[in-house]
Order: C-alpha cells, then structure tokens, then sequence
C-alpha cells in the first residue's frame, strides 16, 4: 500500500460522515488495507462499524459513477444532485456540441463582417441558446422520467431549477468563451448575457401557463420580431441594433426581473402533470 | 379493515371530454384490478389519486392526507409507488442507476442508506444479476421490471401501476404477475390492466370504468356471475348476441341474452366485464 487513509477521515468514514469523492476512496481502500481496516475497528463502537461494513458492501455493489457525474462530484457537486444533472435531457455531448458548432459559426461570420460596430448575429443567437436549453430540460414531451418525476416529493419546481441553473452554467459558459474570440468588440460582445437571461426566465414563466413547448416558442419568436424590427429602424452601417444599446440592455434586465418574480408566484404550477390527457 | 384511499364525486374534464364523472371509490390493502376499454378514464383515474393531475371536483383522501393540500400531497407522495403507462428510461442509465435515480427523487438523499435501498428493491424484483447494465440493452420484461423496481423504492403504502403486463410476452406476463402478488402483500395496489387474466390472478376486488365512471364495483367472482346464464355456445354467430366469438374448437362463443334452448356455457370473468360494458352503452371490441 503506497497511502493509507487518515484516521480523521476513518473517524467519520465510521460515524458515516464522510462525504464523496473521499468515501468512494476509503471505500475502496479499505477492501484491500487490512491495516486501515484495523484502525477503522479502533476507532469505530461495534454498532457504527457494522453499519459502516453495510454501507461498504452497499458501496461495491453500485456501478461506478460515469464520467460526467464524477466531474460534477470533484467540483463539489453532492452526488443525488449530480445523479439528477446527469438526468438532464440536454445535458448531452450531442447538445453541447450543437451549441459549440452555433457559436463557432456565429463567431465566425462576425469575424467575416468586422466592419460592423457590434457582431450582430453572435448577439442574437447567443440568447436563444440557454432559451432552448432550458426548454429542452424538462416537459413530458423531453423528460423521459416527466411522469415519475411528477409524483415524487421532490418539488418539480426544484427539479426544474436544479436543471436550469446546470444548463445555464454550461450554455452561459460556452458562450462566454465564444466571446473571448471577439476582443475586438470589447464589452459590448457581452451585450447577449441579459437578453438571454431575460429570454430563459420569461419562457420558464410563461411555460407554467402555455407548456414548455409553445412558451419558448413564442419567447424565441417574440425575439426574433423583436431584433427585426430593431434592423428596420437601424440608422445605417456601423449603428448597434437597439436591444444591444445601453438602453436595451437595461430593458433586458428589468424584463429578467420581472419574469423571475413571475416565475416564482407559479412555481407550484410545476409540481403538476401538464400533458395529454388518457 | 385500512381504508387508504377514499374518494367521492370525483370529476374532471378535458375541454368537452368528461374524463372523470362522479367517480368514488374506496381502496383497501391488496390488489385491487381496475379494468375498462382505452379512453375509459382509467390513467386520468390514476393519475388523480397518483397526485399528478388535479381534479375539477370532488375530494378524496390517500393514506389519511389531503392530496388538495401543498403538504398533503408531499405526505402522500412519500409514501406513494407509481408506475406509469410507458414508464420513461434515461437508455444510458444502468438498472442501478435508475432506480438509484428515482430514489433521489424519493428524497433518499444519503447515499449509503439510498444504495441499499436500491440493492433492496431490485433484489426483490429479481434484477441484482443485470444491476450493472445499461437500460438500453435489457428487454422489456426487465425494463418493466426496473421500473416496478423504482415504484418499491421507500416501501410506499400505496401502489399505482398504471397497464404494467401491456407488451409482455406471457412468459414475462406470468412472472410480473408473481411480483405484483408478492407487492400486494401487506399495502394497497391499484393495477390498471385491459387483461382480464391479469385481474382473475391476482385481485380481490375489480373496478370497471366506461365512459369515466364506475360501472362495476365488486369482487371477481361477482363479475363473473354477472353473466350467469348469459353466455351460449353456438355453431354459427349468433346475430342476437352481444357480443360474439370464434373459439379454438370453431364454436362461436357468445354473450347477452341467449335464445331458447341455447347450449349454456360456464360464464368468465372476460364474459361478465363484456356484459358489464355492454350495459353502459360501450360496444366491446370483439373478433369473429
């Protein structure tokens, strides 16, 4: 044995306190060191330790985490949260790949058309992305376990934020890293982050009424209208498009707000089954 | 005896469809069959009682809690086993996974006590050996055993399964009938099921809705003799039967009010849920 575990970490390993990715090591060391086994007894009242042998031999028996767990575990992620993460519709390489390849294309065209004051496309198609996302998240018609998921005592308005706060961290992520690849544009490459946040919590509100198919649809739609009629009244080459001035951007902001508090008035909306009836 | 569901006046439309008339029942523990034709109202049924679906009216209690009320409805949900009509699958989660899933959902947030747990209810639906494997790559006997597995999760007092036998090959008929059986033991199921076998094997009691009411509370041997001295044999179909069939020998099978002299037959289950549907104005599918 080239390490053995501490016997402050066998202590609570004992009182079953000790929490993952530390257990998953003691529970795997300890099969194979007699010697750390032997120090787990000292420490341990007869009582504890046979309830710690329980947990060990419940511990081997569970297949290993796959690979996007166990990341979510070492950054500090506890494991039933990483377990309904990995639950998680879109939270897929085929989705995360899709947003990659958007934001590279995005990314590129505004490198083709620098003449530009701002990289129009990027900006509009950024906030669409965690709108999707989110929307792809949950719903009967996305969430393979929706039904299960309705009737546990977990309230569905947790599940569905547990989710929305992964998918957000992940698309919010992808694009801020797209955004590095604009320096030229300065803070205003950034000008996507409120309307996407607007956008995500506006169809999360509005899906409690509409459903989580037609409530971003409409947001993303309303989007679109909402940019085009911007480029009618564009003032010419070189102008930012409205939504991404400082005055829309505080818009932004303030419809983020609005529709979060909405969200959170309808919240119990969610621990109900929205689908076909039978 | 327990009584852990009782509901009455239960209604709920979906726009001009009354899915749900005036429906009241009450639940004790054992397995209880719930039979009826597709869009009899039965997965509305239970999904109502399950606490996913809201209904217009009426009231109903499960395990002593009001589903009405925020904190009802988590008390009864915590003591509740639900399998759906197509239960969902994540295909890359192992069997363990899933479950393991499903009792996070359960609110088994620690995870030793949540993986014996697991151990627990798989061991008992027979699937300790496939543990390990992906979803995808088990049948839909085991599939179907996974996810009786995650409705066990937590020893719920109130077991919903919502068309658990539909697809199975009888051979894995048979032998998720023995698991509802042993599941029954000591808590309350409500098994929804289009087969009548289903019902004769395994319940105590048996519902028949149509039209989204209950058309037939009583035991199975109480159907059954509803259609005592209505089901004749014949050599050609009877056109003044209810409802008639081919049988193996090349008979016909016939149900409703036989002719004089009619060669009587010994009535089924099958023969008194037709009848029972035929008397609320729903024409039973049947084959020549």
């Amino acid at each position: 044995m080239t390490w053995h575990v501490e016997a402050e970490d066998l202590r609570a390993y004992a009182q079953g306190e000790l929490a993952a990715p530390m257990l998953w090591s003691a529970d795997t060391h300890l099969v194979a060191c007699a010697e750390c086994r032997g120090v787990l007894a000292s420490v341990s009242d007869p009582v504890s330790l046979d309830a710690g042998w329980e947990r060990l031999d419940a511990e081997l028996d569970a297949p290993r985490p796959g690979l996007f767990e166990r990341t979510l575990v070492r950054v500090g992620v506890a494991d039933h949260v990483a377990r309904l993460l990995a639950a998680t519709p879109v939270l897929r390489r085929s989705w995360l790949g899709s947003v990659v390849a958007v934001l590279v294309m995005s990314v590129a065209a505004a490198h083709s058309a620098r003449n530009s004051a701002s990289p129009t496309l990027f900006l509009a198609l950024a906030p669409l992305l965690p709108l999707a996302g989110v929307a792809l998240s949950y719903g009967p018609a996305l969430d393979s376990t929706y039904e299960m998921a309705v009737v546990a005592p977990v309230h569905g308005f947790r599940l569905l934020m547990i989710r929305t706060v992964a998918v957000l961290a992940a698309v919010l992520g992808l694009s801020g890293l797209a955004t590095l690849a604009l320096p030229g544009y300065g803070l205003g490459a950034l000008a996507w982050l409120l309307p996407a946040l607007a956008l995500t919590s506006t169809g999360l509100a509005l899906s409690a009424r509409l459903g989580p198919v037609l409530a971003p649809s409409l947001v993303g739609g309303g989007w679109v209208a909402v940019l085009l009629a911007a480029k009618a009244a564009d003032a010419g080459p070189g102008s930012t498009l409205a939504p991404f001035t400082a005055a829309g951007q505080g818009v932004a902001a303030a419809v983020a707000v609005l529709a979060g508090g909405l969200l959170f008035l309808v919240r119990d909306r969610f621990d109900r089954f929205r689908g076909s009836a039978a | 005896m327990t009584t852990t569901v009782s509901a009455s006046g239960l209604s709920l439309r979906y726009g001009a469809t009354r899915a749900l008339d005036d429906v009241s029942l009450r639940l004790t523990p054992g397995v209880t069959g719930l039979l009826g034709p597709n869009g009899a109202g039965k997965t509305t049924l239970l999904r109502v009682l399950a606490t996913a679906v809201p209904a217009d009216g009426g009231a109903f209690t499960v395990l002593g809690q009001d589903p009405g009320t925020a904190a009802g409805r988590q008390e009864v949900r915590r003591r509740l086993g639900y399998l759906p009509q197509t239960p969902g699958f994540h295909p890359d989660f192992t069997a363990f996974e899933f479950v393991d899933y499903v009792a996070i959902l359960k609110e088994l947030t620690d995870r030793g006590a949540r993986h014996r747990e697991v151990r627990r209810v798989l061991d008992q639906v027979d699937l300790s050996e496939v543990r390990g494997k992906r979803i995808r790559k088990l049948s839909g006997g085991m599939r179907q055993r996974v996810a009786l597995a995650a409705a066990l999760v937590g020893d719920p007092g109130f077991l919903v399964l919502d068309e658990p036998t539909v697809g199975l090959d009888p051979e894995q008929r048979m032998r998720f009938r023995e698991l509802i059986a042993q599941a029954g033991e000591g808590r309350t199921v409500l098994l929804s099921t289009h087969q009548t076998e289903d019902v004769a094997m395994l319940c105590h009691r048996v519902l028949v809705m149509a039209g989204g009411a209950i058309r037939f509370d009583g035991t199975p041997a109480e159907l059954t003799a509803r259609a005592a001295g209505r089901v004749w044999n014949s050599t050609g179909r009877d056109p003044g039967a209810k409802a008639g069939w081919r049988t193996g020998t090349g008979s016909f099978r016939n149900v409703g009010n036989p002719p004089e002299g009619a060669d009587l037959a010994e009535p089924t289950l099958e023969d008194g849920y037709l009848l029972t549907l035929d008397d609320a104005g729903v024409r039973a599918g049947v084959a020549a």
